[in-house]
């Protein structure tokens, strides 16, 4: 590895360490709180519905960054972009469910009920839209800036898998625990995400 | 570039990626499920029926349901042993 890529590939990391920890999509950004509340009660479902998100995050940051500079703002239309990123994403779960449901059987059964429920997450959407929003920067490369992109795209996905997880866990722990009855349910399940999000605050200043 | 070009490729793409959209839909929607994942989802019906406990998707999922219906109220049981002290 020659030294020249060595920057770039600390910034590129970096990148993921932010999106992950310090600027977490669901306790810093507050996208995709639906998802986490509805389906994060069960590990299991919180796991798929968690790798459902990610997949398509990362695929549709993928097609959305060319989108936006090789055809958007050459045909001078960027005011398109969030109803391109909406249509792009919406398509590409469908075609992602198609793909499933015909040739897995096994992925199906563990997120097919979730995929259709992506189109509407915020996450995917917020995170394509922050991508080109941010935008070239002087003496920045298109390439360092689709790498930046993509950087942005895994850290967020991971960060949307490990918090769903972890509050997935200690929901179901909770079932079992003795709360007092007002607290049960959705209400503690909220006030466990706070002190999530005041955890994870913690964490801030990773990676800047 | 005139100003109502701007518009007409504004359209053009929207209805680009509208007829993607619809056409994946179709599709979509046409594709049999797997065998087995017709009726996927959480019903009371269904899942009072189903002997895999280990499946996510049952309401009754690990036996959480049935394990509480026994478990023993830890008050009481404290109030029995100040009782017998």
């Amino acid at each position: 590895m020659s030294t020249a890529m060595t920057p770039y590939i600390v910034t590129f990391l970096l990148a993921i360490l932010t999106g992950t920890l310090a600027d977490n999509v669901i306790l810093s950004r507050f996208y995709g709180i639906c998802s986490f509340i509805g389906v994060g009660n069960k590990v299991k479902s919180a796991v798929s519905m968690g790798v459902a998100v990610s997949f398509v995050i990362i695929l549709s940051s993928l097609i959305c960054w060319p989108i936006y500079y090789f055809i958007l703002t050459p045909l001078n239309i960027p005011f398109m972009d969030t109803l391109t990123y909406i249509l792009v994403i919406a398509s590409l779960v469908q075609v992602v469910g198609l793909f499933i449901k015909k040739y897995s059987p096994t992925l199906y059964k563990s997120f097919g009920i979730y995929l259709p429920l992506i189109t509407t997450n915020c996450a995917v959407l917020g995170v394509v839209q922050s991508n080109t929003d941010t935008g070239i920067s002087l003496g920045q490369s298109m390439g360092a800036n689709f790498g930046m992109s993509m950087a942005n795209a895994i850290g967020t996905s991971l960060g949307f898998v490990l918090v769903i997880f972890i509050f997935a866990c200690i929901r179901e722990r909770l079932e079992d625990a003795d709360s007092p009855k007002p607290f049960r349910g959705v209400a503690i399940a909220l006030v466990t995400a706070a002190i999530m999000a005041m955890a994870f605050m913690g964490l801030m200043g990773i990676g800047s | 570039m005139p100003l109502w070009l701007n518009w007409v490729l504004a359209i053009l793409t929207l209805v680009i990626l509208l007829t993607i959209f619809i056409v994946s839909f179709v599709l979509y929607k046409k594709t049999p499920p797997p065998k087995g994942c017709e009726h996927l989802g959480q019903s009371e019906e269904n899942c009072s029926k189903c002997d895999q406990h280990g499946c996510h998707l049952n309401l009754y999922y690990n036996g959480k349901k049935d394990e509480k219906k026994t478990e023993p109220v830890f008050d009481k049981d404290l109030e029995n042993k100040e009782n017998k002290k």
